[in-house]
């Protein structure tokens, strides 16, 4: 079963600037009260990358890594089902699913995964 | 506020140094320093320490304790400084205000790493640590895929291309064969990293679209200075060298929440402030020491200092104006890309080098003829907290 995706992003209730992550006072104008929202729709493609020297705790060739802006303007980063950079291109539609990234301690840890959309 | 000068400078080879100890290396370094000082048998009143990671990697704590001890440097005051990779900047920061408010006269500043101590992947992992903890981190990004993006950003805003970048990795490089103190000290050779069927071996993509010799080594490393007050550094026999202004300034920790991801405001603000206060402008620098932990940070830097315009900096680099004897000499030392980046030390070794600099103390070819002013940039997290420095020689 698909999960949802547990992310929460903050609006200022003052402003309407979007956090994620949280911060106690907002980067725009300093107020202190957000109403929680969650990522919504698919995401546009920001800027991306595949590193190849990977860090500790990862058992693979390579991991390829993104940042995308959903529908409703959050901003996250995410790792992108792709085998290679060629699959992609900044401004592209991706499908945002919430699967394990990596393992700790022998457990999985859930995190965003996009899968481009041709 | 009193004026601020260098007085001793002194760093140790970088690179892998497997024979000795972090206390070993901060010690060597802060001797060196002490002597170049003249200081003697004489202490100071005070030591910072800027490290980022003997608690991760040594499995040590409260190191500037250890160093007063291990130099004998009792009773003096003794502070650890953690501030990721511009730990060093921080370290210089906190002596430099220590001594202007006249609380301390001779201050030693020590930066220092040992890195080599864990394999690549725990390394990498430890320099990791400094992304956000929940939106960065558990995704297994580096500090080089970060570089990766940016310079994705930064090709498709600004057109900088491979060869812009390759530019700065030549440069550096040839001067960093120059440099008895780098950790590569080897000259690249353009065919056998970008031209030739052999450049994909050579050079293999690391955090695409860097290239391996787009990035800097992991290093073992440590260097120092000693300041004091101006007035008392102008009855020394070298000439001493002031620090003539510095700033810092911070921005958002995560690169997705700033307005603009390639705009690195905390550099701009950062040397403006240290600019205004040494009342000068950057057409007024002969040398500069800039954090190049990546190729395409030193283009970036290049522009957001004021030395050439947003989108300039790369054709400026693949023109030859940031070179030794260009316009405006860039990483003479060879910058982080072959000096290397223990990073820790790296923030004070840039003071280092830019202090034989204004001391015209360096072999012909690497000094810059006259220099008279030095800027230094010191870039923590991915642009989060930057230190800059503005230095001046003074003459006796």
């Amino acid at each position: 079963m698909k999960k949802e995706i547990a992310i929460t992003a903050f609006k200022c209730k003052k402003c309407g600037r979007i956090h994620y992550p949280y911060h106690d006072r907002c980067l725009g104008c300093k107020h202190r009260e957000f109403d929680k929202i969650k990522p919504e729709g698919n995401a546009k493609l920001l800027t991306y990358t595949v590193i190849f020297n990977l860090p500790w705790g990862f058992d693979q060739r390579f991991l390829v890594i993104g940042v995308a802006e959903f529908e409703n303007h959050v901003k996250a980063m995410g790792q992108i089902k792709a085998d290679s950079v060629d699959q992609l291109k900044v401004g592209m539609t991706v499908i945002p699913s919430w699967e394990p990234v990596r393992v700790q301690y022998g457990e999985d840890v859930y995190g965003l995964k996009f899968e481009p959309v041709e | 506020m009193r004026d601020v000068a260098v007085i001793g400078a002194g760093m140790i080879p970088f690179g892998r140094r497997d024979e000795d100890t972090l206390m070993d290396m901060l010690s060597f370094a802060s001797l060196k320093a002490m002597d170049d000082a003249g200081l003697g048998d004489k202490s100071v009143d005070a030591v910072y320490v800027g490290n980022m990671g003997a608690g991760m990697l040594q499995r040590q704590s409260a190191i500037a304790s250890s160093l007063a001890d291990r130099l004998n440097l009792l009773p003096a005051a003794a502070d650890t400084v953690e501030n990721g990779p511009a730990s060093g900047g921080s370290a210089v920061k906190n002596g430099l205000l220590a001594v202007a408010s006249g609380y301390y006269d001779y201050v030693l500043v020590v930066g220092g790493e040992k890195m080599r101590e864990v394999t690549g992947w725990r390394a990498t992992d430890f320099v990791a640590t400094m992304t956000h903890p929940q939106a960065e981190y558990p995704y297994g990004i580096t500090l080089p895929g970060m570089a990766g993006m940016f310079t994705r950003l930064y090709m498709e805003k600004y057109g900088v291309t491979r060869e812009h970048l390759l530019a700065v990795s030549l440069k550096n490089q040839e001067m960093g064969a120059l440099n008895p103190f780098a950790h590569v000290e080897m000259a690249l050779d353009r065919d056998g990293i970008f031209d030739s069927p052999h450049a994909i071996v050579n050079n293999p993509v690391s955090a695409d679209p860097l290239h391996l010799y787009d990035l800097c080594p992991v290093s073992d490393g440590a260097a120092a200075i000693v300041i004091c007050p101006l007035d008392m550094a102008k009855k020394l026999s070298k000439p001493p060298v002031l620090i003539a202004g510095f700033g810092q300034a911070t921005d958002t920790h995560t690169l997705q929440e700033r307005d603009d991801p390639t705009d690195l405001k905390a550099v701009t603000l950062a040397t403006q402030q240290a600019f205004e206060r040494a009342k000068l402008k950057p057409s007024d620098i002969s040398v500069a020491e800039l954090h190049d932990a990546f190729t395409i940070l030193e283009i970036a830097e290049s522009e957001h200092v004021g030395f050439f315009k947003k989108g300039e900096g790369g054709k400026a680099a693949a023109a030859g104006k940031t070179r030794f004897g260009g316009q405006i000499p860039i990483n003479v030392s060879g910058g982080l890309k072959a000096r290397g980046h223990p990073v820790g030390a790296t923030g004070v070794a840039q003071i280092v080098d830019i202090t034989f600099q204004l001391r015209h103390e360096l072999p012909k070819n690497r000094q810059v003829k006259n220099a008279q002013t030095g800027l230094t940039v010191n870039f923590g997290g991915f642009g989060n907290n930057v230190l800059a420095f503005v230095l001046k020689r003074v003459e006796q």
